[in-house]
């Protein structure tokens, strides 16, 4: 069974808290029976749940190492920018590329490459075009647009995302030099690159084969590196691409190559609000394109990385550093003839996921309105999420759709079980008619 | 032939009221999503609601804005008690604005607040003068 999506709950360790419930951007979580359990259809992978879990019950279970290599029969590993912030700066890319692939790789790329490619692509396609646009990069955001902004998927700049780009590149390059088809795995600082293996985003399907996250072999690539001797090459230096990893990476490349109005923000709340000012016009028109990640920092927030955010953005700014002293200048050719290695375009619309909607027909989702709106108003309204639901609204929602009751809601059950008890005692000390007139029939003697 | 319209919502505007401006606009926007209306009208909506609503915000003394909906029309109404618009010609004109400098400081006030309302409505009657407030109604068609 293949799942839709790479947020799992370990059940023993969920003490049915709504902690995750309350920090979900899409309202995708319920407490049912104790345990916080997704709806599938809701979820957009964000990972908000794993960081806000003070139990660790929600986890990501990424591709093992050890199977990978025991498997495939030419396993390639593909390297996010992101992922030299995960190691001080004093250590070489090239170390720790051939670290990696020491773990059993046949081959490693950096990313980075496809990023800088895209960087150009992008350019020349605002420039061939009118209108704004928003990037596409981030899964999460493009899953926060199809459900929540369905209108805004116009926006989204048609161009597969780096990661598929150098994937597609070397599946080809493999097969017509060497006749080999390589299995392809990502090293992923988030769940939701994983999720995109299976569900791809404007595209059939996805180049990877699989994604294995930074935590589950960070520690192995970090003990190895000592035993590794390597001489830095200045030829052989990681692009300056490779700040696409932290925030404001992408709009930065896309500066230094001509002046542009872009816009960049982090963090899913912060890309919620510019959204929903896009989507009602208050954003102005001259702001070309939106660089927009769900982590804050950019992917070097990702969950699955190992060093704080913080650290990261560190080492990856001294990184940066250090490439243009080697480099002598900027490595980043604006000029280069990109459409004969990368297939940019995305072969498949982006749709909208119509999950809002209370009935398809019109006639009964207005009565389900009128009905909400009155369960609304009964309701306390404090948002207390002891129902399970993040707030009352939600689960007015659910009360109508007939995914949850009103009693669930402790108020509701109080006030039901305070009016059963004024009726019982009302019923209490209603006299049978036998017993009544007997009584009037004492005070007659 | 237009079926019988039902309320869907009412809310105050408060003059001034820079924080809760714009609820409205989102409020519509997520009862036109439950409803199932197309995304491309509920952006037209969003726009054209976020709009008047801002303008109660800045230039009246406050208002309510209401929407009503049937299978084929989605009605908009909002009403302010307020300085009116002297000339609603003047008031369709791109670029006019009777802001003043601060609200154009908080980057409102361009003159394209009811020029926007017009190009995304489908019907909009206006109705206002001198000390009498504004009357805003727009239709926007639903059936296809």
């Amino acid at each position: 069974m293949t799942r839709k999506h790479s947020v799992l709950l370990k059940e023993e360790k969920c003490e049915g808290c709504t902690n995750c419930v309350k920090g979900c951007p899409t309202k995708a979580i319920r407490v049912h029976q104790g345990k916080a359990w997704i709806k599938e259809d809701l979820c957009i992978d964000c990972a908000e749940c794993i960081r806000a879990c003070e139990y660790h019950a929600k986890y990501t279970k990424t591709d093992q190492l050890e199977k990978i290599v025991k498997t495939s029969d030419y396993p390639v590993l593909l390297i996010p920018p992101s992922f030299y912030s995960q190691f001080s700066a004093e250590i070489s890319s090239q170390k720790i590329k051939k670290a990696i692939q020491n773990l059993g790789f046949r081959a490693v790329f950096d990313v980075a490459e496809a990023a800088a490619a895209l960087s150009r692509k992008t350019l020349d396609f605002l420039n061939n075009n009118q209108g704004s646009y928003i990037s596409t990069s981030c899964p999460v955001i493009v899953r926060l647009i199809k459900l929540q902004f369905p209108d805004l998927i116009e926006m989204l700049i048609p161009l597969k995302s780096p990661v598929e780009l150098i994937a597609e590149r070397i599946k080809r390059k493999f097969k017509e030099e060497k006749n080999i088809n390589p299995d392809i795995f990502f090293l992923t600082p988030c769940p939701a690159k994983l999720t995109t293996v299976n569900r791809a985003i404007g595209q059939k399907e996805s180049f990877l084969s699989g994604a294995i996250g930074v935590e589950n072999i960070y520690q192995k690539i970090y003990e190895s590196l000592a035993d590794i001797e390597l001489k830095t090459e200045a030829g052989r230096v990681i692009t300056l691409a490779t700040i696409w990893g932290s925030e404001g990476g992408e709009e930065g490349i896309l500066k230094s190559w001509q002046e542009l109005n872009t816009l960049s923000v982090s963090g899913i709340k912060e890309a919620k609000k510019l959204l929903n000012e896009i989507e009602r016009n208050n954003i102005p028109d001259a702001i070309r394109y939106f660089e927009l990640t769900s982590c804050t920092n950019g992917c070097i927030g990702g969950v699955l990385n190992v060093i704080n955010p913080f650290q990261a953005q560190f080492n990856l700014e001294e990184r940066i550093k250090k490439i243009r002293e080697i480099t002598q200048a900027h490595n980043l050719d604006f000029e280069k003839d990109d459409d004969q290695f990368y297939n940019f375009a995305l072969s498949e619309s982006i749709t909208a996921d119509n999950v809002s909607k209370l009935d398809s027909d019109f006639k009964k989702a207005m009565q389900k309105l009128e009905q909400l709106q009155k369960e609304i108003d009964i309701l306390p309204g404090l948002d207390c999420a002891a129902c399970g639901a993040p707030d009352c609204k939600t689960f007015a929602e659910d009360v109508v759709n007939g995914r949850a009751s009103r009693a669930d809601c402790i108020f509701m059950l109080r006030k039901q079980l305070g009016k059963l008890a004024d009726d019982l005692s009302i019923l209490a000390h209603e006299l049978p008619p036998v017993m009544a007139s007997q009584k009037e029939e004492s005070d007659d003697s | 032939m237009s079926l019988q319209k039902q309320q869907i919502l009412n809310k105050e505007i408060d003059s001034f009221d820079f924080q809760s401006g714009g609820e409205a606009s989102s409020d519509l926007k997520n009862i036109l999503r439950k409803l199932g209306v197309p995304s491309k009208i509920v952006r037209k909506t969003a726009i054209i609601t976020y709009e008047l609503e801002m303008n109660v915000v800045i230039h009246s003394l406050g208002g309510e804005i209401t929407a009503l909906i049937s299978e084929d029309e989605l009605e908009i109404r909002v009403d302010d008690s307020g300085p009116g618009i002297e000339d609603l010609d003047k008031a369709f004109t791109a670029g006019f604005s009777t802001a003043s400098d601060e609200i154009r400081e908080m980057g409102f006030g361009a003159g394209m607040g009811l020029v926007n309302v017009k190009r995304y409505a489908d019907q909009i009657d206006v109705k206002s003068s001198k000390d009498a407030g504004t009357h805003v109604k727009v239709i926007i068609n639903l059936a296809n």
